[in-house]
């Protein structure tokens, strides 16, 4: 019985010591542009933050095969990572930071637009200013900058707008062709649409997304009110929020939203489905909400003919969400970017950024890429809000902070607090955790 | 990491042995005999729990103790500094400009306060009704236990859509039948908390009902029996007879339950989100750490929540047992 | 005594009235994630804030059961389900030797250091461990470099230790008489001999209470296993336990309400059947424990 006892510990100890030593030894050759395996192929890891069998997971798998056979002659070979961001749980960054301390960071990275600012700070991810031509990147609808330097190239792009049902709009009387991306709504022409369509609603004319205050929606979809009435959450550095989140400006978007609750256009008592079963004339939401009106709710929206996407209303300027996860090159041990600049530049081809969105069904980042989107469908304004009025939401190494101060603030007009008030602390708030990164 | 890993590794073998030494010495004065042979058997035994506790449960609360006076931020893990109590200052800051920290802080021992009499309160009564020989009893005891084996997405869904502020809303319809308004219990400040403390208990009970039912199974049938004869009520008994049999039980429960409801983070996260009105100490170290990626100040807090924690719960082992 | 009789009939109408409306308070996150798996989309939503979001589709029976059929054909749910038994059996077994012993060695033998053990014992059920799921993800990965497949190591070990489970065994072991051992101990037995001939056989119903709640613990975790283990190829099997897949077939773009609750079903089953065959036993094993705090 000893015997038993002492194989236990002896297997115990060794396994500990094996794995240390398979952490030690394994691993190819090194070079500067990367590692280099056994056929003198340089090895470019790219990391992706989809699970390898989803639907955008397959189109990057291909999209690396392809650059595998493109590159057999110049040595050079794409290993994709697939590393799925589960619901919550930040683990897609943790595995990014360890890497980072260990030194494995993978040379080219996936990343969502907001957190360009963070990464960039940290040095994880690498400054692409002069890696990518003039002429490409004038191509993107939208790059990734922090600092005026060039850190992340779009994947894909998305907007949003107002769903609306084109029946209630009928019923009521109201008539919304005018109002195109390039001259939008105003907030009174929103706000008298919304009086009209009231009593044809059963539960409120507009949902406004303000019970989305858990994650990152609310923010997302509602962040151009407050550019569109002149506001902004903080300077072009992103570290004073004093007297930008605070200010009157600000305050006037805010205000709208508020106002449509007051009013009683919207409501904190809006179901999730309650848009798609009929019961609400107008629903703010990204393009993800296209394929689920035209696979899912079927018998309210049985063909376009039902239902439409307004763009966002202005007031004293024009704004609307932008913002997806895009490809950036690490600051990693591999100092000769020459062969991450081949994947990178790959990736982000017209022919890429095709296959990438027939896949997802989203909008392709590049403006060159050919779409057959008809004048007026919704995604025709979602593609012509992007080009014209979009804007990004704040760059700031204090993102987070931002997101969860934006939540607090709707918060706040849901349960009637006073709004300078609430703009007040969230300005503070976010201040003292900008402060921070000011050392 | 290793090499951090070895001094701790040193410290740590360092200290246990020490303690060892010390235990052998004192063993001389109270004359406490202990055999080689015997004690060398027992560390042997105890060593894959050692090891594995060493690595996976020590290690990494060690390092995140450790953590609480650096400056720790996620994205640079190859920059950590040490700057003594800077953290706990800034807590203190925010404490007294009654900032989040304040509110959380609040809401948690609200929280507690209300959580602890009432999920223990619950369980006991399931207790109660569950000891009996009756057809059936069995499967009354697995639906009671049903939520804490449940996803806790689906819980949550399904509580949203009790507790929501619309007119159809299951509470507020079920309410609107004695022509009460529709109300937002989550948003009002007032009911939020109330409500998370409902669903919490609603969740956990059944747990705890199992470890009652377990202290009931001890009580013997004839004392009900020789109380019965002595002519005791319902109520006599419980006191006389059910009560004392339960006392260790309810000792165990009262100190996990508070233990748990201390670290509450999960339910408000799902129900309302960061708000101020219910986000709690674990929610607010969780989000610190996490999103804003300050891990050396929620380590901070997460070293203060553990000393608070343990020395409650150190005061109530005392008081309870004394009763005892 | 017909009094007497019909006061009893009454109170146990009662007591199975009560019962049954204190069951369905408890259920009824079953009964809706059952009604909604038979459900499209469309008529989830119909029914969503009435109480026919409890009742099952009846008016399409032709197609309640599509759900069920899209989840075992188009996801694989099967494969993952198998791993999560594989990681609760090695995590079982390896919990109930590891912590067992430490458990024995704490309520029956003397050494140098056991009141230090215990309270070592007490700080660790006392501390939060929220914070320190950074620094166990980095012991894993990068002390002991537990990569690739070798993953899986890394999340079966830390689950294999469990200070409550040390607990639990030694509060359960106190209670068991020393003649058993010293009788053994008589035939030339040793400690370890006779923790696996004596002792164990002795505590079916604390190694079944601790069996289910390891099970249930593996079968119910996501966060972890989705943080540490790596996501496979096209044609390898997979690694991940089934709640982690289903986090990550839940992210399916297209996939309905429906889908995700006749999952939910599917994969709390086992838990269920786990919790009933072992309730008698868990009952015994928390109340010879006697868990003194």
């Amino acid at each position: 019985m000893k015997k038993k006892l002492r194989n236990l510990l002896a297997a115990a100890l060794s396994a500990v010591i094996v794995c240390g030593a398979l952490a030690a030894c394994g691993g190819n050759d090194e070079s500067d542009k990367g590692e280099v395996d056994e056929g003198g192929n340089t090895i470019v890891k790219i990391m992706f933050h989809v699970d390898s069998k989803s639907a955008e997971g397959v189109a990057y798998k291909k999209r690396v095969d392809a650059f595998n056979k493109a590159y057999a002659e110049q040595k050079i070979k794409a290993a994709p990572i697939f590393k799925a961001r589960s619901t919550g749980a930040s683990n897609y960054e943790t595995e990014l930071t360890n890497n980072k301390t260990e030194g494995t960071l993978a040379d080219i990275i996936t990343f969502d637009a907001p957190n360009c600012a963070a990464y960039a700070n940290s040095g994880i991810l690498y400054d692409i200013s002069n890696i990518v031509p003039q002429e490409t990147q004038s191509d993107f609808i939208s790059l990734n900058k922090y600092n005026n330097k060039l850190y992340g190239l779009p994947i894909q792009e998305s907007s949003a707008g107002f769903y609306y049902n084109k029946k209630i709009f009928r019923d009521a009387g109201v008539d919304v062709s005018a109002y195109t991306v390039e001259n939008p709504w105003t907030f009174e022409q929103f706000e008298a649409a919304c009086e009209k369509i009231k009593n044809y609603c059963t539960v409120a004319a507009v949902d406004m997304r303000i019970d989305a205050t858990k994650d990152e929606t609310a923010p997302y979809l509602l962040y151009p009110f407050i550019y569109a009435g002149g506001g902004n959450f903080a300077d072009e550095i992103g570290l004073n929020a004093k007297g930008y989140f605070d200010s009157a400006a600000t305050k006037k978007g805010f205000d709208f939203i508020k106002g449509l609750l007051d009013k009683g256009y919207t409501s904190k008592a809006i179901g999730a489905t309650d848009f798609f079963t009929g019961k609400v004339g107008m629903y703010l939401s990204s393009g993800w909400t296209i394929p689920d009106i035209e696979h899912k709710y079927t018998e309210v929206f049985k063909s376009r003919d039902d239902w439409g996407l307004l763009p966002y209303p202005q007031d004293v300027a024009k704004a609307s969400a932008t913002g997806s996860w895009c490809f950036g090159i690490t600051d990693n041990h591999h100092p000769d970017k020459s062969a991450s600049k081949e994947l990178l530049m790959w990736m982000t081809t017209t022919e890429s950024a095709k296959e990438i969105t027939d896949a997802t069904g989203m909008i392709p980042a590049r403006k060159s890429v050919e779409t057959d989107y008809a004048k007026g469908s919704p995604e025709d304004v979602l593609l012509s809000q992007l080009k014209t009025t979009g804007r990004a939401r704040p760059a700031t190494i204090a993102y987070p902070t931002f997101s969860t101060q934006f939540n607090m603030v709707i918060g706040g007009i849901k349960t009637g607090s006073d709004l300078q008030s609430l703009l007040n602390t969230a300005a503070t708030e976010l201040q003292t955790e900008m402060n921070k990164f000011k050392k | 990491m290793w090499k951090s890993t070895l001094i701790i590794l040193a410290v740590f073998a360092a200290v246990l042995f020490g303690l060892i030494v010390w235990d052998v010495f004192k063993s001389k004065r109270t004359k406490t005999r202990y055999r080689v042979r015997s004690s060398v058997t027992s560390y042997l035994m105890m060593l894959p729990a050692v090891i594995l506790a060493f690595f996976f449960i020590m290690l990494p609360i060690l390092y995140s103790l450790g953590y609480a006076f650096t400056d720790y931020y996620l994205l640079k893990p190859d920059d950590i500094g040490f700057i003594g109590f800077d953290n706990f200052k800034e807590i203190w800051q925010e404490l007294t400009a009654k900032g989040t920290i304040y509110h959380a802080i609040i809401n948690t021992l609200v929280f507690v306060v209300g959580v602890v009499p009432l999920q223990i309160g619950l369980a006991l009564g399931l207790a109660l009704f569950c000891n009996r020989k009756r057809r059936g009893v069995k499967i009354f005891k697995v639906c009671f236990f049903a939520p804490v084996v449940i996803s806790l997405s689906v819980t949550s869904y399904l509580w949203l859509q009790i507790l929501s502020p619309a007119k159809t809303g299951l509470l507020n319809s079920l309410l609107s039948i004695f022509g009460a308004e529709p109300h937002d219990w989550l948003g009002d400040p007032h009911t939020a908390m109330p409500c998370i403390i409902i669903l919490s208990a609603w969740q956990g009970a059944g747990y705890q009902m199992l470890i009652f039912l377990a202290g009931l199974s001890n009580v013997r049938e004839d004392l009900y029996e020789a109380a019965s004869l002595d002519g005791a009520g319902a109520w006599k008994k419980f006191t006389n007879v059910t009560w004392p049999g339960l006392r260790s039980s309810f000792v165990f429960v009262t100190i996990t339950v508070f233990i748990g409801a201390c670290r509450i983070m999960t339910q408000p996260m799902l129900m309302t989100g960061y708000q101020l009105h219910t986000v709690t100490l674990s929610y607010y170290m969780y989000t610190r750490g996490y999103s804003d990626r300050w891990v050396g100040l929620s380590s901070a807090v997460a070293l203060m929540m553990t000393v608070v924690i343990g020395a409650i719960t150190l005061i109530q082992r005392r008081l309870l047992r004394e009763k005892a | 005594m017909d009094k007497l009789r019909k006061s009893h009939l009454a109170v146990t109408i009662t007591w199975y009235v009560c019962g049954v409306i204190l069951a369905l308070m408890f259920l009824f996150p079953i009964i809706y994630m059952l009604a909604t798996s038979t459900k499209s989309e469309a008529s989830v939503a119909a029914s969503a804030g009435s109480m026919s979001m409890f009742l099952p589709d009846f008016k399409n029976f032709g197609t309640m059961f599509d759900n069920y059929k899209k989840v075992f054909t188009d996801y694989d749910i099967w494969k993952y389900a198998l791993n999560s038994f594989l990681y609760a059996a090695v995590v079982i077994v390896l919990n109930v030797i590891v912590n067992g012993l430490a458990g024995y060695v704490m309520a029956k033998m003397r050494f140098p250091g056991k009141r230090m053990f215990s309270a070592i014992i007490i700080f660790l059920i006392v501390v939060p461990v929220e914070t320190s799921i950074i620094p166990l993800y980095s012991v894993v990965k990068i002390m002991l470099g537990l990569k690739k497949t070798m993953s899986v190591l890394g999340v079966v070990l830390p689950a294999a230790i469990s200070v409550f489970n040390i607990f639990l065994f030694m509060q359960f072991f106190e209670g068991i008489p020393n003649e058993y051992e010293e009788a053994a101990k008589l035939d030339g037995c040793s400690k370890v001999g006779v923790f696996f001939k004596i002792i164990l056989p002795l505590s079916k119903p604390i190694v079944a209470t601790v069996a289910v709640f390891c099970f249930i613990g593996v079968w119910n975790d996501y966060l972890w296993p989705a943080m540490i283990l790596p996501s496979t190829g096209e044609n390898e099997w997979p690694l991940l336990p089934i709640q982690a897949a289903l986090i990550t077939i839940q992210s399916i773009e297209g996939i309905t309400t429906g889908e995700i609750m006749a999952s939910l079903v599917v994969t709390s089953i086992p838990i269920f059947i786990v919790y009933v065959v072992a309730q008698k036993y868990i009952v015994q094993g928390f109340g010879s424990a006697g868990l003194k705090m």
